[in-house]
């Protein structure tokens, strides 16, 4: 069997096995989760290291595709699918390590892993279908898993957030099914790369690009980029932290970004306009988004905000189509993933020793939570784009493209986000761990060593991770996956051959 | 292994060692005290070696020529004395692992600053310091919070721009290599690439209008830190990067040079006036230190290899007189526990050694000859003298700033020394039964006052000899370093005339005192004064604010109307909370706003 | 056509019911009208002129026309997905009922700007 099969078989296996599993004992269901997102992860190193950039394609039930057009379900990995798979998985076994504790607040940790590996089990599927209806399964599996999440402490807040999530994630999906209907009458075909040569034969024809325009929106609300993010200021905070950290970490570039860049690069064949809009979205996401965030004063709001404004860097990035552009986007997505899951996890460390997100509340923590004071201060200049943490590199390439590509306004306007990032950043340092400790927070104590680990591996990995710009390493990490999108077309020929 | 990788290296990897949780003291203060030490070494070895380079990936990363190699011995100095003044001053710090790794992590990274050949390098160093910065700020404790995030916020701000204006150097230039650039101002790119960077370097120097941070870090931060950072490794940094860009990236014109010139005025009158009304010990050396980058700015504004001589002069003059400035005020604080004028008073004789390095460093600053400060202001007056060869009679104004500031500079300190060394103590200090500081405190401040002596007096045949000519003689190839005679100052006839003056009216003193002088307590309208009357230095000049113009120029000022920090966070505020509202919670018309992006998409795709 | 046109109508319908209703019951019906909009268009997208079901019995007469059995499919995927995510957002409307004692979306805002 191919190991593609095990990223969506195995978490998939463990969701079904977890709530049999946790009935015998509590504390099993630590173990197992994390045993599965430690396989995981296994997996995709192993998944990433032996393709070493090259698709590998799985033919799920051995049908093989007659005359070259695909007859069943096929599953693809190459650079993008790989780079993708690596970081959620990254991300994944260090948020379930930082549950183990986190989650002992809440009632009922076997449906919480249960909902969590489905979540996973989504979002493998996500990047590993290589056909559209697939991919839109894979995505609901993830929507209602994450919908439940999102409600795990069930007050009237989560509730609300919930949901207005559901109700306008719900929209983002008929509007996904609705294109992938009308693409499917026009095309005759839901398979991406068999679609991509089609696409390319008849050329974007009205009806081609109406499903265009369904898909767009419907992926753009699931990345929420202005004006379709009303969702995740709401969603993402109420969650448990470790799953904010999972939503704004990975789920929004999985089932938002990802499919955007597949569907317009690989099988619509990127456009200058579709460019335009590209990079208008994700400067528009950035501006008003941090503009946004600067004004918060909920701890996890913030950060939701900021999430918006760096998806809009991925957009940027990914939307100037140069090939430094492209690879300073899919830097950035990576590296958003692992300073604002940080993030989150530093916010959620806050609220379990605290029981409170708002800033004007807390302050002072620095001395009482070492850990997460430093670990978030790592996270925070990350974010900011201060050297030499990830955040930097990544920031610096897109801006480069963007000065490269001639987009003069783009890159000030990028800068300009920059700055504004920072000066919200530094609002949370200064209001949760730097002003004098409040009488009421004398008695708090650092979180559990777990937790601690969990951060602290994060850090690192936001110091060390501008070391993937060395040519040796990124050329079988970002090289591939950028490679990916700038070929943009000659993805049929990759996943079907010929 | 390069040796110019050891010199930024070593500190490095000895600043993570500082990290390791543990409680004894010496350790630490042993480690900061190796990596100093080593990095002085390594940096003077460097000097004396110089040129050197290092490159990797085909093209030369760091590399040493007279001016970096000047600057990092400097800096290399000056953290050996700051280490040294720490082990004593900041002996009972809460956060000892973030002060001495931060120490010599900017010590790392400013050598790195000062070698990178790459612009890209440049910027990662730079960049870092803002952190490291930021982190030594914090070690002042919560109040230093605020403090320590409008100083990161207008470094790390600048930051950003001088990447934008990197980037836009590689453009045009296709290089990041700093030797290789040569950029004329014939583009609108040229112009915002230039001024970009010239604001990373103006923050980093503290010239207005990016000065804002400089008075808050120093009211909070523990005075090493402020000696340190804001008042010498910072200025350093700005200085150098400037000149790099004056003399070297770019090829000035007259208008360019003309925006320095006023601006290095402005910041020499504006933050002086400022410093005058401040009622802080170092609040007021802060403002000054921020009016005395004017000098060297005015110095490279003239353009002329004099200007650039004397503005680098005065760049390590400056850091001379105000690093030991502020280590007295630390003397100050350590002793009396505060920096504030209503708590201070005749201190001068409680603690001879800081006042007499006080006065020295306080000379200095104002330029009394003949100590350093005087000699680079001399050299500045000259320069500014010479652009009346190059036409134009605006070099009045820049010269009438650069003098009155000077004079406004004595003033201020005039106040300082009334409210902080002379007058009467007031009852605390005198119940407290102050006495000076210990060795470690005195032995840094002496010892860099004696050199503010040593720099003045030797100004010719030592620094600028040995140090500056051969930068200005490399910089500038087409001028020759050697200056025209009539400018010299004769130091040591000089010194020699005002000690000779300074015999003649001691002994003069000395001849009315042989008669009886009558002497008596104060005393207002025949009663003798209360014990606990005295004369502090709050009130003086404050007839100021009473002026039409300048008093309301004052208050403004005051109430941060001139803030780009305060005006930048308000606008973001006040927008931001424009977009709050249209949030309101209802998920109707989140739906709304969907449909509208999708109406959008429809029309910008389907349109044609 | 005009089958095509008349799902379109009824997703319109849904469309309205979101943007329009303030009631989160009458919301979700909304959202649900829509799914089953786009299910009944996506059926229609596999229908085929005078087809037969496409099942393979053996006696079937050259050139019989199939109607398009994978919409079908998919279709009844996407009915099951449907049911989980309506079964789903009804019992989070029972439980805000029990939180906020309202239905009325409008009043359900604590989080907001």
């Amino acid at each position: 069997m191919s190991l593609l099969l095990y990223f969506i078989i195995v978490p998939l296996g463990g969701a079904f096995l977890l709530p049999i599993i946790s009935r015998l004992r509590e504390s099993l269901s630590d173990w197992v989760g994390n045993a599965i997102t430690a396989l995981l992860l296994y997996c995709s190193v192993y998944g990433v290291i032996t393709a070493s950039g090259k698709t590998v394609t799985y033919f799920v039930g051995g049908w093989r595709p007659i005359a070259d057009i695909p007859v069943g379900i096929n599953l693809v990995m190459d650079g993008l699918s790989g780079l993708m798979l690596l970081i959620v998985n990254i991300v994944a076994l260090l948020v379930t390590l930082y549950s183990v504790n986190y989650m002992a607040r809440y009632t009922d940790k076997g449906k919480y892993y249960t909902l969590f590996l489905l979540m996973v089990a989504g979002l493998n599927g996500v990047i590993l279908s290589g056909d559209l209806f697939n991919l839109f399964v894979f995505l609901e599996i993830t929507a209602i898993a994450s919908y439940a999440l999102v409600a795990f402490g069930i007050e009237d807040e989560e509730l609300e957030a919930s949901f207005k999530y559901q109700v306008l994630g719900g929209t983002a999906s008929a509007l996904i099914l609705l294109g992938i209907a009308v693409f499917y009458q026009t095309t005759g075909t839901l398979n991406l790369a068999d679609a991509s040569r089609v696409i390319a034969g008849i050329g974007h024809t009205p009806t081609v690009l109406f499903a265009g325009v369904l898909f767009m929106a419907g992926f753009c609300l699931k990345a929420a980029l202005i004006p379709f993010h009303a969702w995740l200021p709401d969603a993402h905070p109420a969650a448990p932290a470790p799953i904010s950290a999972m939503l704004s970490g990975v789920v929004i570039k999985v089932l938002g970004v990802y499919p955007l860049c597949r569907l317009f690069f690989n099988v619509y064949g990127i456009t200058p306009l579709i460019q335009d809009i590209f990079m208008v979205l994700g400067v528009v996401s950035i501006i008003l988004g941090v503009f946004l965030a600067l004004s918060q004063w909920d701890f996890k709001r913030l950060l939701a905000y900021h999430s918006i404004s760096q998806i809009g860097y991925v957009v940027l990035g990914i939307g100037l189509g140069t090939p430094l552009g492209i690879l300073g986007g899919l830097f950035h997505l990576i590296n958003h993933s692992v300073f604002k899951s940080l993030l989150f996890l530093n916010a959620g460390s806050v609220v379990y020793a605290t029981d409170t997100r708002e800033l004007k509340e807390l302050g002072g923590l620095q001395r009482k939570m070492p850990v997460t004071g430093a670990t978030s201060q790592v996270a925070s200049f990350s974010i900011a784009g201060l050297p030499p943490f990830n955040g930097f590199w990544s920031k610096l390439i897109i801006i480069v493209a963007c000065v490269q590509a001639g987009q003069m306004l783009f890159a000030v306007l990028a800068v300009i986000g920059s700055i504004l990032t920072l000066l919200s950043f530094l609002k949370v340092q200064r209001y949760v761990f730097f002003d004098a400790l409040k009488e009421k927070w004398k008695n708090v104590r650092e979180v559990p060593f777990l937790m601690c680990v969990s951060m602290i591996v994060f850090a690192l990995l936001c110091i060390g991770m501008g070391l993937l710009l060395l040519p040796q390493i990124s050329a079988v990490t970002l090289k591939p996956a950028a490679d990916v999108l700038y070929t943009g077309l000659e993805y049929a020929t990759k996943v079907l051959g010929g | 292994m390069n040796p110019l990788l050891y010199v930024i290296a070593v500190p490095f990897i000895l600043g993570v060692l500082c990290f390791i949780p543990g409680k004894v003291r010496y350790i630490r203060e042993a480690i900061t005290f190796l990596g100093t030490a080593f990095g002085f070494t390594l940096s003077l070895l460097i000097f004396l070696d110089m040129p050197m380079e290092w490159s990797r990936f085909g093209s030369v990363l760091l590399k040493v020529d007279h001016l970096s190699g000047f600057t990092l011995l400097a800096a290399g100095f000056f953290t050996l004395f700051i280490a040294l003044y720490s082990f004593r001053y900041m002996k009972d710090t809460l956060y000892p692992a973030r002060y001495y790794g931060c120490i010599l992590w900017t010590f790392a990274a400013t050598a790195g600053a000062l070698m990178a050949n790459h612009l890209l390098l440049l910027l990662v160093f730079w960049g870092f310091l803002g952190i490291t910065l930021y982190l030594l700020v914090l070690t002042g404790g919560d109040a230093a919070a605020p403090a320590a995030r409008k100083s990161l916020a207008v470094i790390g701000g600048t930051d950003a721009l001088m990447l934008l204006g990197i980037i836009l150097i590689y453009q045009l230039s296709s290089t990041f290599q700093i030797d290789g650039i040569s950029l004329h101002f014939n583009s609108l790119a040229a112009y915002t690439a230039f001024f970009t960077l010239l604001l990373g370097a103006f923050a980093k120097a503290g010239v207005m209008p990016m000065h804002t941070w400089i008075p808050d870090v120093s009211e909070h931060a523990p005075i090493p830190v402020t000696a340190f950072l804001p008042a010498s490794l910072d200025k350093l940094l700005g200085i150098y990067l400037m000149i790099r860009m004056c003399f070297g990236m770019f090829a000035m014109n007259a208008s360019v040079n003309l925006v320095l010139l006023i601006v290095g005025s402005i910041t020499i009158l504006a933050s002086v006036s400022m410093a005058l009304m401040q009622n802080d010990f170092r609040r007021l050396l802060a403002y000054c230190a921020i009016s005395q980058v004017g000098y060297m700015v005015l110095g490279i504004g003239t353009g002329l290899a004099l200007g650039l001589m004397a503005a680098l002069f005065h760049m390590i003059n400056h850091m001379l007189y105000k690093t030991c400035l502020f280590f007295t005020a630390g003397s100050v604080k350590q002793q009396t526990g505060s920096n504030s004028f209503a708590d201070l008073g005749g201190l001068g004789r409680l603690m001879p050694w800081t006042f007499v390095s006080f006065l020295i460093a306080a000379f200095a600053v104002s330029g009394i000859p003949p100590l350093n400060g005087f000699v680079s202001k001399w050299m500045i007056y000259q320069s500014l003298l010479k652009l009346k060869d190059t036409g134009g009679s605006l070099w009045v104004i820049w010269l009438f700033a650069a003098m009155f500031g000077s004079g406004l500079t004595l003033a201020s300190f005039m106040k300082l020394t009334h409210a902080v060394f002379l007058g009467t103590s007031p009852v605390k200090i005198v119940k407290a039964k102050i006495g000076e500081s210990g060795f470690l405190i005195i032995f840094p401040m002496a010892f860099i006052a004696v050199l503010c002596v040593l720099f003045g007096i030797f100004a010719f045949s030592g620094p600028i000899t040995l140090f500056l000519q051969p930068i200005t003689a490399m910089l500038k190839p087409t001028i020759s370093g050697v200056l025209p005679m009539p400018l010299y100052w004769s130091a040591g006839t000089a010194t020699l005339l005002i000690l000779a003056g300074l015999i003649i009216g001691f002994l003069i003193y000395l001849a009315g005192n042989l008669k009886n002088v009558r002497e008596a307590d104060s005393f207002t309208g025949g009663e003798e004064l209360p014990v606990d009357t005295r004369v502090s230095g709050i009130g003086f000049y404050d007839t100021v604010r009473d002026l039409p113009v300048l008093g309301t120029l004052f208050k403004r000022a005051e109430a941060k109307w001139f803030d780009l920090y305060e005006l930048g966070s308000n606008f973001a505020y006040s927008v931001g909370g424009l977009l709050k509202k249209a949030h309101t919670g209802l998920l109707n018309l989140y739906l709304l706003y969907i449909l509208l992006g999708l109406i959008i998409f429809l029309i910008l795709l389907m349109g044609r | 056509m005009i089958v095509f046109i008349l799902a379109v109508l009824l997703f319109l319908v849904g469309l309205y019911g979101i943007l329009v209703k303030r009631n989160i019951i009458k919301l979700a019906i909304g959202l649900i009208i829509m799914e089953y909009a786009v299910n009944l268009f996506f059926v229609l997208a596999g229908y085929r002129e005078g087809g037969t079901a496409p099942i393979l019995d053996g006696d079937l007469a050259p050139g019989t026309v199939f109607v398009d059995p994978l919409p079908q499919a998919l279709v009844l995927t996407a009915i099951v997905i449907g049911l989980g995510t309506t079964a789903l957002l009804v019992s989070f409307a029972v439980k805000i009922y029990e939180k906020y004692d309202t239905f009325d979306i409008r009043k359900i805002r604590k989080l907001h700007g």
